[in-house]
């Protein structure tokens, strides 16, 4: 079942008067369930590509539909709220709210929706659990190590029960031990919850654990984004 | 709502010292804002007890149709008689809220000890109703020397202590009064120094003079009043009871005009506008001090904190829910301002009650006690005032935030 279709999608950056051509007419569909790897040295437009399908970036051209709905046709308000309960976002420096603990950060997602507190506080613990941190819920992140801050990151990116969760080089700042902790993590996920992740990376260590490869190159994907 | 209070309230905290030197800055201004708020609240107050109950001005002051515009020259004409003194002063004291109408007349001329002379300025009052009139405030504020007014001494006058020292006149002293009576003729009577007071302006208090009503109309040789002075119960109730005895005297065909007792106090006016002026100039300040801190800090928590932004709106916060969470921040940083403020003022009114400093004001001839009065009401609403502004004044920034590109913001370093 479809969950993500790029058709024919361009992005343009403009740097002073010159164009970089970031994507240069992506085609791409992704079924839910799936867990798949972005992969492509530096440049290759993976950071871009993971910007539009998470909806927080519009294509220059093309078009991207997510769950059947056309991004480009949805209002900056509908957008964010689709964000909120339909994607989860585990980013590279981990980006918590530095003044919330574990918990609240967690919590954070579904108290933005609008979701009762108690409710909240049950669920956030629930998957701070299960990323193995029940015990450091009222940590503050400058008191987490690395890998702790992104299975925070990750329980947070969970939290909503999201169709989709995007994360863009979730391995960058840890070890390779973490790394490998962290993909089994976000795979175990995968199989239990049937949840969809897409992850960039340009670490080769880490693709024998993917299903699905897209490789990107230039702008562009090679082997129509097959690979595995 | 509360998760965003908490969050504006934790980096309030986290940067300590910025967010103190903002707290200070809005709390001296509401402390100055405050406190001289209750220096000129307690400066009215004590102006208006000065203008209804030391000038004697009551609360309203009944005049004929004309006398303010032509009393002076055709002053029987325009003053009341013996039969419209009486129909007023029963209509007048039906009203619930009036607890005396006393008639009043005022003279000029010349007053001696036998040696030299000088003009004199005096208020022609029935003595027990001037009493009623100044209440405890006379013993209180400015007390006269000697035995003051009687109703058993027609001929016993006050007299300002300046005018008293210029004729050498001490209570128990005599003199001798002249003017021209309302016929034009020339009329002298002897007058007893019954008491000395200080009027509290050193303009008056060689002039100013106060004898029997029956002695004045003597003087002038006239049964009649130029004016009917009026008491409230409450100087609250001044406008509304204005506005009903208009309707009453004038429904019983007497052609007259109210004052109140501010319309007749040209210095309470004046000193009135002076106040509201300098009060306008500081609230101006401590409005651009309040709003440029908080735009500052602000701008600078924006800034530093935009990958959080970004972070906000990837996970689902609409634009209006992080100008929301900047605006809050300003909120509370004008309302934590506002309790060190309220503290502050609290202080300072303390000390100066413990101290108790005085000062000549320009025109007084003696020293008067610096008050600050609390004034609750006041303080609260110059606390929402100020939270609002602090409030406004994030949104600028607020709206910046908000309208950053995610991408951008997060990739911000």
């Amino acid at each position: 079942m479809e969950l993500i279709k790029m058709e024919e999608i361009k992005k343009d950056y403009f740097l002073g008067k010159t164009v970089v051509h970031a994507l240069r007419g992506v085609d791409l569909i992704i079924d839910k369930g799936e867990f798949v790897a972005i992969w492509g040295p530096s440049g290759s437009g993976k950071t871009t590509l993971l910007n539009l399908i998470g909806t927080i970036d519009e294509a220059s051209s093309g078009r991207l539909f997510i769950k059947g709905e056309e991004v480009k046709k949805l209002s900056d308000d509908r957008r964010t709220e689709f964000r909120n309960r339909s994607i989860g976002f585990i980013f590279q420096g981990f980006n918590l709210i530095p003044v919330l603990s574990a918990l609240e950060n967690v919590m954070l997602p579904l108290e933005i929706m609008g979701t009762p507190h108690f409710n909240v506080r049950e669920t956030a613990l629930k998957r701070l659990d299960e990323v193995g941190l029940s015990d450091f819920v009222e940590h503050l992140p400058d008191k987490l190590s690395g890998g702790q801050r992104q299975r925070v990151a990750i329980a947070r990116a969970l939290v909503t029960n999201p169709n989709l969760v995007i994360a863009d080089e979730p391995t960058a700042n840890l070890d390779s031990e973490t790394s490998h902790k962290i993909i089994e993590l976000m795979r175990g996920l995968n199989e239990n919850e049937k949840t969809t992740f897409i992850f960039s990376t340009h670490d080769p260590r880490l693709l024998d654990q993917v299903e699905r490869l897209v490789r990107l190159e230039d702008g562009r994907i090679l082997n129509g984004g097959n690979e595995k | 709502m509360i998760k965003w209070i908490k969050i504006a309230l934790r980096n309030i905290l986290k940067n300590k010292r910025r967010s103190f030197v903002t707290l200070i800055a809005i709390a001296i201004g509401f402390a100055a804002v405050s406190l001289f708020q209750g220096y000129i609240h307690n400066t009215y107050e004590g102006l208006r007890k000065s203008a209804v109950r030391g000038e004697g001005l009551g609360h309203l002051t009944i005049y004929k149709q004309g006398w303010l515009e032509k009393g002076k020259i055709d002053p029987d004409k325009y003053m009341f008689s013996q039969e419209e003194l009486k129909r007023i002063s029963d209509l007048v004291g039906e009203d619930e809220d009036v607890i005396l109408a006393t008639p009043q007349i005022n003279i000029s001329g010349l007053v001696s000890n036998g040696r030299t002379s000088t003009i004199f300025l005096a208020n022609g009052v029935i003595p027990r109703d001037d009493k009623t009139i100044k209440g405890a405030w006379a013993a209180f504020r400015r007390p006269v020397k000697g035995e003051g007014l009687s109703d058993k001494k027609p001929y016993g006058v006050e007299m300002g202590e300046d005018l008293a020292s210029h004729l050498d006149l001490k209570p128990g002293g005599y003199g001798v009064i002249m003017a021209t009576t309302l016929d034009g003729q020339m009329n002298a009577l002897d007058i007893e120094v019954a008491g000395t007071y200080d009027t509290g302006s050193s303009a008056t208090n060689d002039k100013y003079m106060r004898v029997p009503f029956g002695f004045a109309q003597s003087l002038y040789d006239t049964e009649k009043a130029d004016r009917v002075v009026v008491l409230l119960n409450d100087w609250n109730k001044t406008e509304a009871t204005r506005e009903r005895l208009e309707d009453t005297l004038s429904g019983a065909g007497i052609a007259c005009k109210i004052k109140t007792w501010n319309e007749l106090s040209l210095f309470y006016l004046k000193v009135r506008g002076m106040f509201d002026m300098i009060f306008m100039f500081i609230f101006f300040i401590v409005f651009i001090i309040v709003i440029m801190s908080v735009v500052n800090t602000m701008g600078m928590a924006v800034l530093e904190r935009t990958r959080e932004i970004g972070t906000l709106r990837a996970l689902g916060l609409k634009r209006r829910g992080v100008s929301l969470l900047f605006a809050v921040e300003g909120a509370m940083l004008g309302f934590l301002g506002t309790v060190f403020g309220i503290v502050l003022n609290v202080i300072v009114w303390a000390v100066i009650r413990a101290v108790g400093p005085t000062y000549i004001p320009p025109g007084y001839s003696s020293p008067v006690p610096l008050i600050v009065n609390l004034v609750p009401q006041s303080m609260f609403f110059l606390m929402l005032f100020l939270i609002l502004l602090s409030l406004m004044a994030a949104i600028l920034p607020a709206r910046r935030a908000a309208r950053q590109n995610v991408v951008d913001a997060l990739g911000h370093v």
